[in-house]
């Protein structure tokens, strides 16, 4: 629940996506879901070259199982809030 | 929760987001490399999709062609993204259409050679000392 | 109409399942449950490079497996005539053109197109020939052969 919370919070910021398959794709945080699945708007592709055929996407839904890396800008993210909910995540009980 | 009401915004997460792309021509990329171009007809809690007017569109280089493969079910841990499509978009890299035949000629070789290139590598990590897990999308089961 | 319930009504009808491992099964469906696994009748499975086949008489495929299945199109016009059909079974089927259970969506869905998409699947069905297919003759057609796995309403 801790990364979705942080997800949240960074919905309508720009994002990086890099997929298991190499492939990068930019653009803004539209919605997360709790599996981190991914929603994009004003999607673009990092590089067209060696992925032209998404060009034409708008946006996209990416499967959060499938992402490797999503790179944040850094001045949108609260490295001090981030810690104190780890705190708070890892010694409170586990909610079944 | 899939559905919450954020700055009087209906909020879907997750698949309820894309109810709203239903009867779209979307394109969809599968976890083995496929990307399939068809209208959304119905999905499910787990993402499975029924897919309608479904082509697959192979692209080796700037050249594709448009295979016509009819309705699909796709299970949904298969699918990598689900994207909207606008084909008025500025094109940064053009794209050349070609035939069927020519198209799935040139993916052989592309595969062929990509193999090639693959194996190479297999051997020199090899050679240092490296073992390489291979690609976790593409399982082979 | 979820995905799954499009693959309970396809039950009879041809399919292509593509195993994750890049497997092709051609077979007739012969049941299906909420896992997707799937029972799969006159079956020929191609290898993934497409140079060695096997035939199969009867499958069985576990969901989990599966890539992805192929469908015929007419299928699309087969589940909105069971879920049109559903409102006439529960009463009134005076407002209906057609009478009551027996002729299901027989005379509402014309469906004479379908008689092409009809030919492959007689050939296990049996009773269906006169009808030539999927045009309203759900119960009766699917039902008359193996009982139609609880979908039979009908009573032929």
């Amino acid at each position: 629940m801790l990364f979705y919370s942080f997800f949240k919070s960074l919905v309508g910021k720009d994002v990086v996506i890099e997929l298991k398959n190499d492939l990068s794709i930019t653009g803004t945080l539209h919605s997360v879901d709790q599996y981190l699945n991914v929603k994009l708007t004003e999607v673009q592709v990092l590089d067209p070259e060696k992925y032209p055929h998404i060009q034409s996407v708008t946006s996209a839904f990416v499967r959060g199982s499938v992402i490797r890396y999503i790179q944040l800008p850094p001045d949108d993210v609260d490295t001090q809030l981030l810690q104190e909910a780890t705190r708070k995540e890892v010694t409170q009980p586990r909610k079944e | 929760m899939d559905l919450s009401i954020v700055n009087n915004d209906y909020y879907l997460s997750g698949m309820a987001a894309l109810v709203g792309d239903i009867d779209k021509q979307l394109m969809i990329m599968l976890r083995d490399g496929r990307t399939l171009i068809a209208y959304l007809r119905s999905l499910d809690q787990f993402g499975n999709l029924v897919l309608h007017q479904a082509f697959e569109r192979i692209c080796v280089g700037r050249q594709y062609a448009d295979i016509p493969r009819g309705l699909f079910v796709i299970r949904g841990e298969n699918v990598l993204l689900i994207g909207e499509l606008d084909f008025h978009q500025p094109i940064r890299v053009q794209l050349v259409e070609v035939t069927i035949e020519e198209i799935l000629k040139l993916q052989k070789e592309d595969i062929e050679k990509k193999g090639r290139i693959e194996k190479l590598r297999q051997k020199a990590m090899i050679e240092h000392g490296l073992i390489d897990e291979g690609n976790p999308i593409e399982e082979h089961y | 109409m979820l995905p799954l319930t499009l693959l309970r009504t396809a039950v009879y009808h041809p399919m292509l399942v593509e195993l994750k491992n890049g497997e092709t099964y051609n077979g007739n469906l012969l049941s299906c449950d909420n896992f997707m696994n799937i029972h799969l009748r006159d079956v020929i499975c191609t290898s993934r490079d497409g140079d060695r086949f096997w035939k199969i008489p009867e499958c069985y495929i576990r969901g989990n497996t599966i890539k992805y299945l192929r469908l015929p199109e007419d299928i699309l016009g087969l589940v909105k005539e069971d879920v049109n059909e559903k409102p006439s079974r529960s009463g009134s089927s005076n407002r209906r053109p057609f009478r009551g259970r027996g002729d299901g969506g027989r005379g509402g869905y014309g469906g004479r197109g379908g008689g092409g998409g009809g030919d492959q699947r007689n050939n296990y069905k049996g009773s269906g020939g006169g009808r030539g297919g999927h045009q309203g003759s759900r119960g009766g057609g699917r039902g008359g052969g193996a009982g139609g796995g609880g979908q039979l309403r009908q009573g032929r």
